[in-house]
């Protein structure tokens, strides 16, 4: 028996399975923000009630939560302080100096999570090689100690210049903080981001101390609330990453936990893909508040090894405070289903990112909410059913959704309708226009990308998305409004580390790359064994930070596995270049290229989850078709009877043709006219949109200019 | 007037413009060389309707660019008729007074056809990696001494490459393999541009782009025109003093509204100089109508219709519309000037929209030499002083602004360039006191650790003139320049023995309001944070005490690293006439 936990901001969602049995009963409660555990223990308690089994027959518990998230941006961690290299206290305020909005002067920028009054200095100084230039000043290190714990601090982070390299005065400074205040909670650099770039490792140092405190009393509960009910020893915990691990590797750095949440659904949108036989995704999440897109490769949800926390604007890259950990890439859109619409000072309509939210939500809740939302949009076309919501759970007001679009309807001199429709293209230009740009910023070829809609809301929109970037197929896996809770059951266990070595190809110490990745795998193993995974089953993947000298960022270049001797010199050479040919379409002739950091991913086997698709699979009864309604398509430009099937009655060899909608419980597809719809035997269903004139972007091609490639070389 | 374009269509066909050049940026960015396009966006895409007029910018450029791309693809037509175009025309130029005002950034511009028709223009602009001639020396006397000087021309003739003017430019610069990549991807940039251009004419059944282009710029020009509309008739006038070179540079403005219009006037400023400050008019557009849009519409997409309402102009032979053969490479030592002026101006029209003077413009490092292992280097590095206090909050500290450049991290200055960082910090007492304070300076000291004496360089302003305080707000703090402890001219270039220590100082923002009127608990967080030290807290209200900004010579609040204060200093007026 397995049990996947996601804490939300609103809902606490649990899926509990039967491996053995291929069942599994799905739970919702309210989230308990002030003891988040209780939500879950109710939970489990009910569920093992429904499903008649006890949790003393739980395997696992696989446990995502925004709790770290949310302490973050609401300020909620622990009193922390800082211990810092002499002459750099104000690193962490002076962050890069740049800002995210250049048009607004007014422009909200993070604020770091130690004030300046916190942050304290000790003497002591490493080299760029990591030898001692200055020895660590233990009295000064008890000096700051002192003033911190009268300054009531919970939590230190401690981080020095260069201690990616050499870690010595850091575990120095840390063991005379524990050793003087053993209650305090002590967070290395060197530990959580052992990355060069001061800003970025004290910044999510920091972040990690900020939230230890917290973290630790908040796993200890949880697990003290799971032993009681009978479940002891069970608990994993989702990693930003999409990786599982163990609750002791977590209560060291907490910040892990950042995206955990988001990740599941990115994993379970891979997982649907690889099911498809589908190699590239766009995985389209979308929500209430917000959707998120993905890229899935090969598989595997695309990952970013800088990321960003609280940001100011949430849709603004930089207004964050950043987190340098392995975290699933997710782009943010301010496009869900509760976005309001509303008339700009340009006359123009615009959709989010302003949301409803749950509460009061959009207009046809009928929970007082006034405002037009892309729900009440999707009623008024008819693509929504008013009493088949949530499966009938929720009755929606239809004449609600008409007034409040109307409000918008009525400044612009459109009729309802019209309206209407604005919106629900609005939104959907939003996301694709953001899926364009991530997608040309990535250098990918569009066109090579099938859509994947989970969330509630996606499938409802995503026949129109992927029509405006090009896409042939859209795939709507089932239970697409609970799918990021399965996310839980098909991630693996997995670790990431990392080491700094900053040193150019031509130069580098082959033999030190080789004893850094020795070290790491040797932690990683440790690390994995704890969450049940023999040495054997360990999948290792290496990754270096490179660039061209002289450039400022680096690419993550895919390594062989090793192990590294002289010979790989020209390997590590190739496998940069082949990773900047990806990334930038081109190489600098003949220019040295340096590396600077060296990661090690360690996966354990991903549990094959046959139960969710097997549980899927039923079996054919009869016509699946159960009505017909009213819906408005812009390619009759009126509303039209349209077929609506039960989702859970469609069988494998039928083929749906489009306009239809096909209903479910937590969301209902919409299959535009012309695409033809039919169920994949994983129970997704495969939508084929009809080829119109080609608007799929193509790989941006020199075309002439290649032609100066044939221009002289460089004169003598 | 009647629009073709509802709003629900309009919003989706001007939000795909938008995207449309912001994919062509993406694509830019991904396929260039040039670590500046990469890191510090200094590059731009857009497109223009057929007379050029822009229809959308890319959303992440630097001001530096703002509105000049459409003024280089007018000249592009007023040299090459549009009737004359054919498909597969390119055009190339990168001279100052044509593009953005120095010659690195290059800019390209190719007609986009719809059958045998002209329907709009896609262009980019990109610094490029190098342009010959000297390396970026703000003692060039003349624009030839700056690098290679293209005027406009065909780099493309209906698609048949210019291969003399290739072989031209490769033959006089440092890194041809680099200058002629950043040059394809801009060429990607403009492809990617007009294909989806053509795609969405296609998808919208749009047979040119004079309609769409007309709704977007009369949309924006409207709204612009009321924000206008809203600000007291007026003359607004405003000067201030550079550090400049021997001698100060004075740049004075009017500001005038009527109406619903705004006409800017910088009859009065200081003569061109034969050093590379000048600004040409293009550039000085940017940083004149980015504060303009910054206060007025900052939510506006930029495209033509909101520098309609809008002139600018100078006298021939000032350092705002220099002739040619002015030098120009180092602009910005004067242009970041330009948007603290316009802020000053509109103060009294505008209190709630405008901040205090910045610490800027964005200061730096030049080093070369020998690296610890005795190889060659070159090394750059940004750091920011503070940004003005505002009637909303204080100035945020060592931030990049009215430009947007990036620090380099201490770990990576030490990485690449022989030198140990001893400080980084932030500098209590810059900015200046307010209601809302200025942003606070910081202090970056570091030491040469090369075997042999180091060739260092500087940008380096407010070194003279403080940025000054807005209502009663006082100056920001100068900034300067020592080596081995004595203050050196940030202008020059100097040997640096093995071991000195180099000290830059930037300069604080200044404050807004009257510090007496400061929130006390704010007061007390400063005095907390150390961002202001007791010794320097503002004194109790004093009856008859003067509100406005302080007067006082720079040398009143810190000694100067260099020149000593003087009496001329801080002259920031902002004067009012009824019409």
């Amino acid at each position: 028996m397995i049990l996947g936990v996601d804490i939300g901001g609103t809902f606490t969602d649990l899926v509990l399975v039967d491996e053995a049995a291929g069942r599994l009963w799905i739970g919702k409660e309210l989230t308990t923000p002030r003891d988040p555990a209780a939500a879950v223990l109710t939970g489990l308690a009910r569920l093992a009630e429904a499903s008649g089994r006890s949790p003393s027959t739980l395997a696992r518990v696989i446990h995502a939560t925004t709790l770290i998230t949310n302490a973050i941006i609401e300020r909620k961690g622990a009193v922390t302080g800082l211990v810092t290299t002499r002459g750099f206290r104000d690193v962490l305020e002076i962050g890069r100096e740049s800002k995210y909005d250049i048009y607004d002067m007014f422009l909200p920028l993070p604020v770091p999570l130690v004030p300046r009054e916190r942050r304290h200095e000790a003497t002591e100084r490493l080299d760029i090689d990591g030898s001692v230039l200055t020895a660590l000043a233990r009295k000064d290190v008890v000096a700051a100690g002192r003033a911190l714990v009268a300054q009531g601090v919970e939590a230190v982070a401690v981080c020095f210049l260069h201690s990616y390299v050499n870690a010595e005065h850091e575990r120095a400074a840390a063991d005379e903080l524990r050793r003087r205040w053993p209650a305090l909670a002590v967070s290395c650099s060197s530990d959580v981001a052992p990355e060069i770039r001061e800003y970025e490792r004290t910044s999510t140092t920091a972040a990690n101390a900020y939230v230890m405190p917290l973290a630790g009393r908040y796993l200890a509960r949880l697990a003290g609330g799971l032993a009681d009910a009978g479940a002891a020893g069970s608990l994993y915990l989702m990693q930003s990453s999409g990786g599982i691990t163990s609750v002791d590797a977590v209560r060291a750095a907490p910040i892990q936990l950042l995206e955990s949440g988001p990740a599941a659904g990115a994993l379970i949108g891979a997982f649907f893909g690889r099911l498809t036989g589908e190699a590239h995704l766009l995985a389209l999440d979308m929500g209430g508040t917000t959707a998120k897109l993905c890229l899935v490769d090969d598989g595997r949800p695309a990952i970013t090894y800088s990321f960003e926390a609280a940001r100011e604007r949430r849709f603004a890259k930089g207004s964050g405070l950043p987190i340098r950990i392995a975290s699933v890439e997710l782009l943010e859109v301010g496009a869900g289903g509760g976005s309001i619409a509303r008339v700009d000072e340009l006359g123009l309509v615009k959709v989010g990112p302003d949301s409803a939210g749950a509460e009061p939500g959009p207009a046809c809740y009928a929970r007082g909410g006034v405002e037009p939302t892309v729900t009440d949009a999707a009623l008024v076309l008819g693509y929504l059913d008013a009493g088949f919501f949530l499966g009938g759970a929720m009755a929606l007001d239809a004449g609600a959704a008409r007034r409040a679009i109307d409000r918008v309807a009525h400044r612009i001199g459109a009729d309802t309708v019209r309206a209407a429709w604005g919106i629900h293209d609005i939104v959907c230009e939003q996301m694709a226009s953001a899926a364009r740009i991530h997608v040309a910023e990535k250098g990918k070829d569009p066109r090579r990308y099938s859509l994947l809609a989970t969330g509630g809301a996606a499938p409802g929109h995503a026949c129109r998305v992927a029509a405006k970037l090009g896409l042939r197929r859209v795939i709507c896996p089932p239970s697409a409004g609970v799918a990021s809770t399965f996310g839980l059951l098909v991630a693996p266990p997995k670790v990431d580390l990392v080491s700094s070595y900053v040193a150019r190809l031509d130069e580098l110490d082959l033999p030190r790359v080789e004893k850094l990745y020795e070290a790491m795998a040797a932690d990683a193993l440790a690390q994995l064994a704890a969450v049940g995974v023999a040495a054997d089953q360990v999948v290792f993947e290496r990754r270096g930070d490179m660039r061209y000298v002289g450039q400022g960022f680096e690419i993550v270049v895919p390594l062989p596995s090793g192990p590294f001797g002289a010979a790989e010199r020209d390997t590590l050479r190739s496998a940069f270049e082949a990773a900047y040919l990806d990334a930038y379409a081109r190489l600098i002739p003949g220019a040295p290229v340096e590396a600077l950091t060296w990661r090690l991913t360690a996966f354990g086997p991903a549990p094959s989850a046959a139960f969710l698709t097997a549980a899927k699979s039923g079996t054919a009864t009869g016509d699946a078709r159960k009505g017909e309604r009213a819906a408005w398509f812009p390619e009759f430009e009126e509303f039209r009877p349209v077929p609506v099937y039960d989702r859970y009655r469609l069988t494998s060899g039928v083929t749906i043709t489009g306009p239809a909608i096909v209903e479910e419980r937590e969301s209902t597809v919409v299959v535009v006219p012309g695409a033809t719809a039919r169920l994949d035997p994983y129970g997704s269903l495969i939508i084929d949109l009809a080829g119109g004139p080609d608007m799929a972007p193509r790989p941006p091609t020199l075309g002439a200019p290649r032609e100066t490639r044939g221009a002289p070389r460089e004169s003598g | 007037m009647t629009e073709r374009f509802d709003p629900f269509l309009l919003e989706i066909l001007w939000n795909r413009l938008i995207a449309i050049v912001d994919e062509a940026a993406a694509t830019l960015v991904r396929t260039s060389f040039s670590t500046v396009v990469r890191e510090s966006y200094d590059f731009s895409c857009v497109l223009t309707d057929r007379a050029g007029n822009s229809l959308a910018q890319a959303s992440a450029s630097i001001p530096s660019f703002i509105g000049t791309l459409p003024k280089t693809v007018r000249h592009f037509i007023a040299r090459f008729p549009v009737e004359t175009m054919r498909p597969g025309d390119i055009f190339i130029t990168n001279d100052p007074w044509l593009g953005t005002g120095h010659l690195p950034d290059v800019n390209v511009a190719k007609p986009i056809f719809r059958g045998d028709e002209v329907v709009a223009f896609a262009a980019s602009v990109a610094h490029a990696p190098d342009i010959g001639g000297r390396v970026r020396a703000p003692d060039a006397r003349e624009v030839f001494e700056e690098g290679l000087r293209i005027p406009e021309m065909k780099l493309y003739d209906a698609g048949v490459p210019n291969a003399g003017l290739l072989e031209l430019l490769r033959a006089n610069v440092r890194v041809p393999d680099q200058v002629i990549g950043d040059l394809e991807a801009q060429l990607a940039a403009l492809a990617v541009a007009e294909r989806r251009l053509l795609a969405l004419m296609d998808e919208h059944g749009l047979k040119d782009t004079e309609e769409l282009a007309a709704t977007i710029h009369a949309r924006s020009e409207q709204t612009m025109r009321q924000a206008i509309a809203a600000l007291p008739d007026g003359e607004y006038r405003n000067e201030l003093q550079t550090d400049g070179l021997a001698v100060p540079v004075v740049v004075r403005m009017t500001l005038t509204v009527a109406g619903d219009s705004i006409a800017i006037d910088f009859t009065g400023s200081s003569d061109q100089v034969d050093r590379a400050i000048n600004v040409v008019p293009n550039y000085r557009d940017a940083y004149t109508g980015y504060p303009l849009k910054c206060a007025l519409a900052p939510r506006i997409p930029n495209n033509e219709g909101i520098w309609r309402p809008i002139t600018i102009t100078a006298p021939p032979g000032s350092i705002v519309n220099p002739l040619y053969p002015a030098a120009c490479g180092s602009r910005v030592l004067v242009g970041h000037y330009l948007t603290t002026l316009v802020l000053g101006a509109l103060a009294r029209a505008l209190p709630a929209r405008v901040i205090a003077a910045t610490g800027s413009p964005v200061w730096c490092v030049n080093l070369a030499g020998q690296s610890r292992r005795a190889t060659r280097f070159a090394a750059m590095f940004f750091i920011n002083g503070g940004m003005g206090g505002s009637g909303r909050r204080d100035g945020p500290s060592a931030t990049s602004f009215p430009s947007n450049v990036s620090n380099t991290p201490v770990e990576i200055m030490e990485t690449v360039a022989p030198i140990r960082v001893l400080e980084k910090r932030l500098l209590p007492d810059s900015g200046g006191p307010g209601t809302f304070r200025g942003g606070l300076a910081q202090r970056l000291r570091f030491q040469s650790l090369s075997p042999k004496p180091l060739t260092v360089s500087f940008l380096a302003e407010r070194t003279k003139f403080p940025a000054t305080g807005l209502f009663g707000g006082r100056d920001g703090a100068v900034g300067g320049v020592k080596i081995a402890e004595q203050a050196v001219d940030p202008k020059a270039t100097h040997i640096v023995p093995p071991g000195a220590v180099i000290e830059m100082t930037t300069p604080g923002g200044g404050g807004f309001g009257d510090a007496r009127k400061r929130d006390p608990e704010r007061a007390r967080a400063d005095g907390e944070a150390g961002y202001v030290s007791a010794a320097s807290r503002p004194a109790p209200a004093r009856t008859g005490a003067r509100a406005s900004g302080a007067r006082r010579p720079a040398s009143g609040r810190r000694a100067s690293a260099a020149a000593p204060g003087t009496a001329r200093a801080s002259s920031s007026r902002t004067r009012r006439r009824s019409r």
